[in-house]
């Protein structure tokens, strides 16, 4: 090479270099700015809509709405979303695009689509996608002056009570879901085994033990119990729920007994936490969960499923019914057993109106046609049917007042809730599949002894304390999973060490603002 | 005033070239530098009602919670060491293989080899961290099947954390290496033959011809990979580390670097402010040490200096 060829070749790639530092520079903002403008809504100028059922609200205008949902979008989505246009067209002078995020980082996109300013007129909002939070920072619309003019018959329908119980600060985020079930934890294990090793039914602590030791002992190829790399939700907030009283699965080690909602201690560094962590260590000692249980990603119930594992510490109802299908198809000699926690600590919440619910983002311009529509999904039994089970004779048939699908999950483009509508759910439309008449059972059970949650609705605002909060999410992961999954030798030494670093990363400050909140919300509410 | 004229001209004489130009400049300009605006967000606090620049200055609190837990310099030293090596150990071992190829005069087992060694460059992070679970873990691994079936003790890969340093780097080079040999061969294969055909008949043996010929002639590409490669010295690899070691804490204090802390603090906090502020640290880290290194490379040879 010649040295004019290489001085050229340099130039070129400097330039490429010299950009691409840059570009690295841009790249991350371009989540958060990039893309504000690209869905924003077609609006073309319709004609105006006569006779409309809506006198509320102007609809002359015709609006695209941008629907947002978690997860994946069932096959027939287009076909659902033709026939929902169609209808929406007529009756409000709308149509809609269902959009789905997939499961993959669904957290981050869903940060970003309420971050980014990008147009979303309704989104699934739960307690477990940050509802609180979101609504307390001003990320959705209030709903209180639009509901009785846009959507009077919604408004009516979700008893008041609900709209009270999702109320943050004094104003209702979000539509919550009228369809009360049950989501509390229950121990699920091998039945078929404990009867052959003559094991002694799990209803508590000590015995869930003796079941694990029973089948440690009699099946040394498998895996007592099913874990996974998350030990702080699977693990120690399951087993504190069984072992002890607590009002919620409360952060930053922050205990609260159901009974007495304004004791406030800490659970992080105390004795109990302490016994807990000698249990946990004698499980892993025991060799009752997996060694390398901290790098196991398979999710629970498949280890249970395939044989792997015999017993799960908790799981709600529903998922428990779906391992019995599933094992009923492929392990008919299988059986599955299930003992819920309420029925052995009285504590039975059915799930809290924020569990499933829809909102409307700050950023969107047709709040009141967005919510109008919303209203046609839960109320109206031809959108409601239509977006729960699909079009009837094609994707399912109704046998004896039962759901049934057609073909199976491979043939059919639209099963039983496929697109995820848990939110827009209407009991009084609901179809059921034969198998769900074991949970339906669980549920009657629990319905007896039911107790009212006294937790979710609290919303944390955690502005004041979030680079704490941050610091303090990987001293958890560092200095607390390993102690949770068993694997310190040392209880007493580890859990000074966590401590040390917990205050360090401002424990302290967390746990006092934390504190003064839910006080605030629980004298403020009333709970008791 | 001539100066400006110079220019000017240069623009009129050239403006066809110039033209070609404006798409690349365009592009550039559209996707990398009007989103810098968007540093700004490091500095604010996010609001979901108002736009970015009526939002709340806070000066430095986005970037605190990096030095909260007080983990920073031994991240930064983390991120750092590893790719080091990452570059050191992957130019020099792909130099060599590079060159062992080279010699090689079987034409279908070089190309056999060499796309044995590609192939591992599309196996997914994802995939390898399974495979490394099998390899490793306890109960049922590969290695401890091993290990037991030869009457040994089984070793806990998972709860020691010094092996991840090397296992972390050698799934790196497993991973990597026959991509950047590729280069190498690349740039061997454009070294003219003459050289070596006068040096033989000088008398020189085949190790001479490699030291004095072959090395030599990769030293612009080395320079340059090299170069490239330190840019992104601050971030880089995210996937090999996050895939390999994922929530296992028992081993953040040797194999934590950046991207995973970073990544696994905004999961919980969802914030913008602090997610910008973290890359624009790694940014501006990794550009400073570019810029200087770039410079001390101009000062011994300016020639194979960037810019």
């Amino acid at each position: 090479m010649t040295k004019k060829a290489v001085k050229t070749v340099t130039m070129f790639l400097s330039i490429i270099m010299f950009i691409s530092v840059l570009a690295a520079c841009g790249s991350n903002n371009n989540g958060n700015s990039g893309n504000t403008a690209t869905n924003a809504p077609k609006e073309t100028e319709g004609t105006t809509n006569e006779g409309t059922e809506k006198p509320g609200i102007d609809t002359s205008k015709k609006v695209e709405l941008q629907f947002y949902m978690l997860g994946d979008a069932p096959k027939d989505i287009a076909s659902i979303q033709e026939q929902v246009n169609k209808m929406a067209l007529e009756d409000l002078n709308a149509t809609v695009k269902f959009n789905y995020t997939s499961w993959t980082d669904w957290d981050q996109k869903y940060k970003l689509l309420l971050g980014s300013g990008q147009q979303v007129d309704l989104i699934f909002t739960a307690e477990w996608t940050q509802y609180q939070s979101y609504a307390k920072k001003g990320a959705f619309q209030p709903l209180d002056k639009i509901l009785p003019v846009a959507a009077p018959t919604l408004n009516a329908y979700v008893p008041a009570d609900m709209w009270e119980a999702v109320k943050i600060d004094g104003q209702i985020f979000t539509v919550p879901a009228t369809y009360k079930e049950y989501v509390t934890n229950g121990f699920v294990w091998r039945e078929d085994l404990r009867e052959k090793y003559n094991l002694p039914k799990p209803v508590d602590v000590a015995t869930f033990e003796q079941y694990l030791d029973g089948i440690k002992k009699n099946e040394p190829t498998m895996t007592p119990l099913s874990m996974n790399s998350d030990v702080k939700t699977n693990l120690m907030d399951v087993y504190k729920s069984i072992a002890h009283t607590p009002i919620g699965a409360l952060p930053y080690g922050i205990e609260v007994d159901y009974k007495t909602p304004s004791d406030v201690t800490s659970y992080w560094g105390s004795d109990v936490q302490k016994e807990d962590l000698v249990t946990m260590k004698r499980w892993q000692d025991n060799g009752y969960m997996v060694k390398n249980v901290l790098a196991v990603k398979d999710t629970l119930q498949d280890q249970v499923t395939s044989g792997r594992a015999a017993a799960l510490l908790g799981d709600n109802p529903t998922r428990f019914n779906d391992m019995v299908i599933k094992i009923q198809a492929t392990h008919p000699d299988w059986k599955l057993g299930y003992h819920p926690f309420p029925l052995t600590n009285g504590i039975a919440t059915p799930v809290h109106p924020i569990h499933n619910g829809f909102a409307i983002p700050a950023s969107s311009k047709n709040a009141e046609r967005a919510l109008a529509f919303y209203e046609k999904m839960v109320t109206d039994k031809r959108y409601n049917l239509l977006t729960q089970y699909g079009v009837e004779g094609k994707n399912y048939e109704i046998k004896d007042g039962y759901y049934s699908m057609l073909g199976d999950s491979n043939s059919n483009g639209f099963s039983r809730e496929g697109m995820n509508g848990w939110a827009w759910r209407n009991p009084e439309f609901m179809l059921f599949d034969k198998n769900y008449d074991g949970v339906k059972a669980i549920f009657d059970e629990l319905d007896k002894i039911q107790t009212p949650d006294k937790f979710t609705g609290f919303a944390e605002d955690y502005t004041a304390y979030q680079a704490e909060r941050a610091a303090l999410e990987q001293v958890e992961k560092q200095y607390l999973f390993p102690l949770n999954a068993g694997l310190v030798k040392n209880v007493d030494d580890g859990l000074a060490t966590f401590m040390e670093k917990a205050n360090q990363a401002g424990l302290e400050k967390i746990q006092a603002e934390y504190t003064k909140q839910w006080l605030a919300y629980v004298e403020a509410q009333g709970i008791k | 005033m001539l100066k400006k004229n110079g220019l000017l001209k240069e623009l009129v004489t050239n403006r066809i070239l110039f033209l070609m130009l404006l798409p690349a400049l365009i592009f550039f300009l559209i996707n990398s530098y009007v989103p810098m605006v968007g540093v700004y967000y490091a500095f604010t606090r996010f609001d979901f009602n108002t736009s970015l620049f009526n939002s709340q200055f806070v000066g430095l609190d986005n970037f605190k919670f990096l030095w909260q837990s007080g983990v920073l310099a031994r991240l930064t030293l983390n991120t750092i060491g590893y790719n080091i090596v990452f570059i050191l150990l992957g130019n020099v071992l792909a130099i060599a293989l590079a060159i062992l190829l080279s010699e090689l005069r079987l034409q279908w087992f070089k190309k056999l080899t060499q796309s044995i060694m590609f192939l591992p460059y599309f196996v997914s992070f994802v995939i390898l961290s399974v495979i490394v679970y099998n390899i490793f873990n306890y109960e049922s691994g590969f290695l401890n099947s091993t290990l037991k079936s030869f009457g040994m003790e089984s070793v806990d890969v998972y709860n020691t954390p010094w092996v991840w340093i090397f296992l972390i780097i050698i799934f790196y080079l497993w991973k990597n290496i026959g991509y950047s040999m590729v280069i190498y061969l690349a740039s061997i294969t454009g070294i003219s033959e003459e050289y070596y055909e006068a040096a033989k008949i000088d008398g020189a043996n085949i190790f001479q011809r490699i030291w004095y010929i072959t090395v030599p002639m990769l030293k612009t590409t080395f320079v340059m990979l090299l170069l490239f490669a330190l840019g992104s010295i601050m971030k880089g690899q995210f996937d090999l580390f996050y895939q390999l070691i994922g929530n296992n804490g028992v081993l953040y204090n040797t194999t934590d670097i950046l991207d995973t802390y970073v990544y696994r603090s905004l999961k919980v906090t969802f914030d913008i402010g602090m997610s910008t502020a973290a890359g624009l640290y790694q940014s501006l880290f990794g550009f400073v040490l570019i810029m200087t290194v770039n410079y001390i490379i101009k000062k011994i040879n300016d020639e194979y200096a960037l810019f």
